[in-house]
């Protein structure tokens, strides 16, 4: 079997394929291959998102490109790919906050983020995201939302993929772009989060 | 619900497990970089069909290496841009439960076939361009200008 020149959609699918025949022969289940995605989720793709974030941070004119059409200066450093096409970033304020949930299935702009972390394919997560988001990210994220800020939860789709930009960290007036990135975590991209702290 | 959806589920030792294996196959663990999401998939399933016990750690790494040697006799040049080394896991993979008896080629390819003839999200087309929830403001600013 040659695999020169195969493309990345047929490998991915290949993937899916062996998967769900090993589950279907009862070799193994969803929850144990995730177990073993889990160690490495984080590392996969957020890195880009939070370039992404920290140019916006440092060059108001690409974050203005940014918030008007993500997918085409998320090109502009070079990042893009399958699942990106339609991608809209969300600028987070102290008026108001934004959080992304896929509320039919895991749509997710993995070009910048990776792959969707186990707990945002999950039933509960897409219900009570969008039914009581407040209470969702004070009890179960511990990032509680302060009062006077309203939380708008935006459904991913297909289409149009959402991803949030948020607050720069106070203190971190001096910082370069580079050190800027250490401070942006996925979480913070979904809104379900905070960003590091300067320190 | 029971249990937060933000907190890791894995421990520390989990991962010393998954590099020591990783490392069996003459790999160091600073090497296990992944570039895409199916990437991590296919590392994740063939550790995990080997820790479920279907078949030994040797096979796979045997399978691998054979994979990656068909692959640099087939090309002039070793820095040919095709390369990916997740692709061979992939290869191994599919090959040691062939070998196993657990999965034959032509279902597989059937499967994959499939898999690319479904749009990913087939249900999920829509675009939504407003928010699917809003939870207001509890309380009002102090000192807003509105």
């Amino acid at each position: 079997m040659s695999n020169v020149d195969r493309t990345q959609e047929e490998v991915a699918a290949r993937v899916k394929a062996l998967e769900s025949l090993m589950i279907e022969k009862g070799l193994l289940t969803t929850e144990m291959v995730d177990r073993f995605v889990e160690i490495y989720e984080n590392e996969v793709g957020p890195q880009l998102g939070a370039k992404v974030v920290a140019r916006a941070w440092t060059d108001p004119d690409f974050k203005a490109r940014l918030l008007e059409d993500a997918t085409a200066a998320c090109r502009e450093l070079e990042i893009g790919g399958m699942q990106g096409e339609d991608m809209v970033v969300l600028e987070v304020t102290d008026e108001v906050h934004h959080a992304v949930v896929c509320t039919l299935c895991s749509c997710y702009p993995w070009p910048v983020l990776g792959t969707p972390p186990n707990w945002y394919k999950e039933p509960q997560y897409r219900s009570r995201m969008v039914r009581e988001p407040r209470k969702v990210l004070a009890e179960e994220f511990s990032f509680p939302i302060p009062d006077e800020t309203e939380i708008r939860v935006w459904d991913s789709s297909s289409e149009i993929r959402y991803w949030v930009l948020p607050q720069r960290p106070r203190g971190t007036e001096d910082w370069t772009e580079e050190q800027l990135t250490e401070l942006v975590t996925r979480d913070s991209m979904i809104g379900v989060g905070p960003t590091k702290a300067a320190s | 619900m029971t249990s937060g959806f933000g907190r890791p589920r894995t421990t520390p030792h989990q991962r010393e497990e998954v590099e020591r294996l990783f490392g069996e196959l003459g790999s160091h663990p600073e090497e296990l970089v992944f570039s895409e999401p199916w990437e991590v998939r296919a590392f994740a399933l063939a550790v995990a069909g080997h820790t479920s016990g279907q078949y030994p750690w040797k096979d796979f790494q045997q399978a691998l290496v054979s994979s990656i040697k068909t692959w640099e006799n087939s090309v002039e040049d070793l820095a040919h841009p095709a390369w990916s080394y997740f692709e061979h896991w992939v290869s191994a993979l599919q090959e040691v439960l062939e070998h196993g008896g657990f999965v034959d080629a032509r279902a597989v390819q059937a499967r994959t076939e499939g898999v690319l003839s479904t749009p990913a999200n087939r249900n999920h087309h829509e675009p939504h361009y407003d928010p699917v929830a809003i939870d207001p403001a509890v309380t009002h600013r102090t000192g807003a200008t509105s």
